[in-house]
């Protein structure tokens, strides 16, 4: 196409609306950092003094064990959908099932269904299963919110695998399993790779399930971490602090979103958050 | 064809099917039942047993039933009775002293405290201090007050046997009001609702706050994707990653960084206060602030789902079209107009739906930056009905009432999205198998 326009004002339009974001980002890079003079925002000192609640645990008490824990949640969280996705997405992309259709369209019915509404009925399911303020009840809903999606994700990739790939398999003699196992799982790494990161950082990212299903737990995720550290009602409130608490716990999602970014983009369309 | 079921498959979906089971239907169908209900912290969400107290003796008199039994309801009685003698002996009272009792004063009752003391001081071997004499008719007092009663039948017989000539339907009201436990009050929640002033004020704020956000993410959205559409790639580039970050960043760390942006000493504060401007605490300090600053940060989290969507649509619209356009000395705001928003209209319908739906029950971003403030000017019908059943300070969560509130989004989401699905062509994604076993 000919640039039969001059691209400035549309720099200057986008950077307009975009200032909160890069303001908010920068800062929050800069200020892990750096001291500014009180009432103003230039950094004129640099400092390791924020990153002290990695070895000091009077700053903010221990970080270790809730990193240690939100990885044990981010990972059950993969295994499961994992699992659970990859088998019944292929039922119900491939396989003879009764009221195929009806379960598909009840996938679809929840994926689009805002999960959130569910919290109360689901705090009532854990009080009776007795798994309200455990670590296993919380992964187990989290994981299961997000099935919907894992199982239509899925079918979506199981549904591009050719047909003669299968055919070919049953014809030697496989049976439906070991064709799945063998030929079809293959054909759909990718999908599981976007799938199983996509459920990583949304476990790593969960706040809400740990907060209100499991509150008065003996254990912390990073996530309810920061939300107790961060309160700015607190006397000796600190934004560097919080912020460096802050950029240590998504570090690791923004590494896993630089190098897949493009994988996740493909799956981000059908995403969950508004 | 004769199709057979497989088995395989059967297996491959059970445990998806175990799950959603466990997560999505029960919570559904418990919202449906508990939201007739005034399940609450102080009920219970098990059973509750029958208990008299004496604020429920109050208001009993109060709704006319007859003194003389509310009088003898409250007070306590000293008998002496196998099984209060088996109490006694479990309280560590004296075995010679409870041998004499039981031979010299089985069966028999006293009013009060006073006449049993003094039936207990002619026998010979009680205890010398007064304070051990106290402490042994302890067990012997029985009193309907503070007892409980595991089932109502038990309660109505202990009424019974306090108050011998109740009429029997006193008694069994009085039972009925002793109960503890939740009970079904039919549509009580929903009248309640339709009844307190606020339930108007918080329809407007969820309405305007899905409104405006909306507004913000569909031209946002629409506008990313059609800008980053025409620049350079590298330029593109950058916009559209930095208006990924919000998405991925984990909402707590989001809702800390609109907090220094928003707050007291925090970035907007320090440039107002330099410039001459009123500078307070923007996120929480007044209502129009307030309002601005919960649909930005919902409002950048969400356009970036439209500049996605948008995005994969105009890669699709054949290039020729717009070649074509310029061509015949179109403009880039013609091609705009003609070529590319009437082919992005499904993509809008959609994104609009879709986000519709989640703003409609999203919370998760207001609690965690105005939490409603100030005062509840800016709190939503989710935000309400979450801090209503699990999130308040008094300490008493109304799960039956928060399980109404939460119903009647459950019930509007369920008809939205199947009413999408209708509307998105649902029935070409669905082909059948086509190896039959």
């Amino acid at each position: 196409m000919t640039r039969n326009f001059s691209a400035w004002p549309i720099y200057a339009l986008l950077g307009i609306l975009s200032a909160p974001l890069a303001i908010m980002y920068l800062f929050l890079v800069i200020d892990t950092f750096t001291n500014a003079p009180p009432g103003s925002l230039i950094p004129n000192e640099f400092t390791f003094h924020h990153w002290r609640f990695l070895w000091d645990p009077t700053v903010t008490g221990d970080v270790w064990g809730p990193t240690l824990t939100t990885f044990l949640f981010a990972t059950s969280m993969v295994v499961i959908v994992l699992a659970i996705s990859s088998t019944a997405g292929y039922a119900i992309s491939r396989l003879n099932l009764p009221f195929r259709r009806f379960f598909l369209s009840g996938i679809m019915v929840m994926h689009a269904f805002p999960s959130v509404t569910l919290i109360i009925g689901v705090f009532l399911v854990l009080q009776y299963a007795g798994l309200y303020n455990t670590l296993i009840g919380v992964i187990l809903v989290k994981a299961s919110l997000m099935l919907p999606f894992g199982v239509w994700i899925m079918k979506g990739f199981y549904d591009q695998v050719p047909w003669e790939i299968e055919m070919a398999g049953v014809q030697d003699g496989a049976s439906r399993f070991t064709v799945w196992r063998r030929l079809i799982l293959p054909q759909v790494t990718p999908g599981l790779l976007s799938l199983g990161i996509f459920a990583f950082i949304d476990g790593w990212s969960e706040f809400m399930l740990p907060r209100i299903l499991a509150p008065s737990a003996n254990f912390q995720v990073l996530s309810t971490y920061l939300n107790v550290v961060s309160d700015p009602n607190s006397t000796t409130y600190n934004f560097n602090l919080f912020k460096s608490v802050g950029l240590y716990y998504t570090l690791p999602i923004l590494v896993l979103f630089v190098v897949f970014q493009n994988r996740l983009m493909n799956i981000f369309g059908g995403g969950t958050k508004g | 064809m004769r199709t057979r079921t497989s088995l395989l498959g059967l297996a491959f979906v059970s445990p998806a099917l175990a799950l959603l089971f466990a997560f999505f239907l029960m919570p559904v169908v418990l919202t449906t039942v508990f939201a007739f209900t005034n399940m609450s912290t102080s009920t219970g969400i098990t059973g509750g047993s029958h208990v008299i107290t004496g604020n429920l003796l109050r208001d009993l008199g109060n709704a006319g039933v007859d003194d003389d039994i509310v009088a003898a309801l409250s007070e306590g009685s000293f008998s002496v009775t196998p099984e209060t003698l088996a109490a006694a002996a479990e309280a560590g009272v004296e075995p010679r002293f409870l041998g004499e009792i039981e031979s010299s004063l089985m069966g028999q009752s006293f009013e009060d405290a006073r006449s049993f003391e003094s039936a207990l001081k002619a026998l010979p071997s009680r205890p010398t201090r007064i304070r051990d004499l106290k402490l042994a008719t302890e067990p012997f007092e029985r009193s309907i007050l503070n007892t409980r009663y595991s089932s109502r039948a038990a309660m109505e017989t202990a009424i019974a046997s306090m108050v011998p000539d109740a009429p029997v339907d006193t008694v069994s009201a009085i039972a009925e009001a002793s109960y503890t436990g939740w009970r079904w009050i039919d549509g009580g929640n929903f009248q309640t609702l339709l009844d307190r002033p606020e339930t108007i004020r918080i329809v407007l704020n969820t309405v305007f706050y899905v409104a405006a956000t909306l507004a913000f993410n569909v031209f946002v959205g629409l506008f990313l994707a059609i800008t980053t559409f025409y620049l350079p790639k590298t330029g593109a580039g950058f916009f559209s990653v930095l208006w990924l970050l919000p998405r991925i960043t984990p909402v707590v760390l989001y809702a800390v960084m609109w907090k220094w942006f928003t707050w007291d000493n925090g970035f907007l504060y320090v440039i107002a206060e330099q410039l001459g401007l009123p500078a307070f605490n923007y996120m929480k300090g007044s209502v129009p602030t307030a309002w601005a600053t919960i649909i930005l940060v919902n409002g950048f989290v969400g356009a970036s789902f439209g500049m996605i969507l948008f995005s994969g649509a105009l890669r699709a619209i054949p290039v020729q079209q717009l070649w074509a356009s310029e061509v015949d000395g179109a403009s880039r705001w013609q091609q705009i107009r003609r070529i590319i928003l009437p082919q992005l209209r499904w993509p809008i319908l959609f994104v609009t739906s879709y986000q519709t739906l989640s703003l409609l029950s999203s919370y998760e971003q207001i609690w965690l930056t105005t939490n409603g403030g100030p005062g509840s000017t800016t709190t939503v019908w989710a935000l309400e009905a979450f801090n209503t059943a699990l999130n308040n300070y008094t300490g008493n969560l109304e799960y039956g009432m928060g399980a109404a509130m939460a119903l009647i989004l459950v019930a509007v989401g369920l008809i939205l999205s199947i009413l999408y699905l209708r509307m998105f062509r649902f029935d070409e994604l669905v082909n059948k198998p086509r190896i039959e076993f």
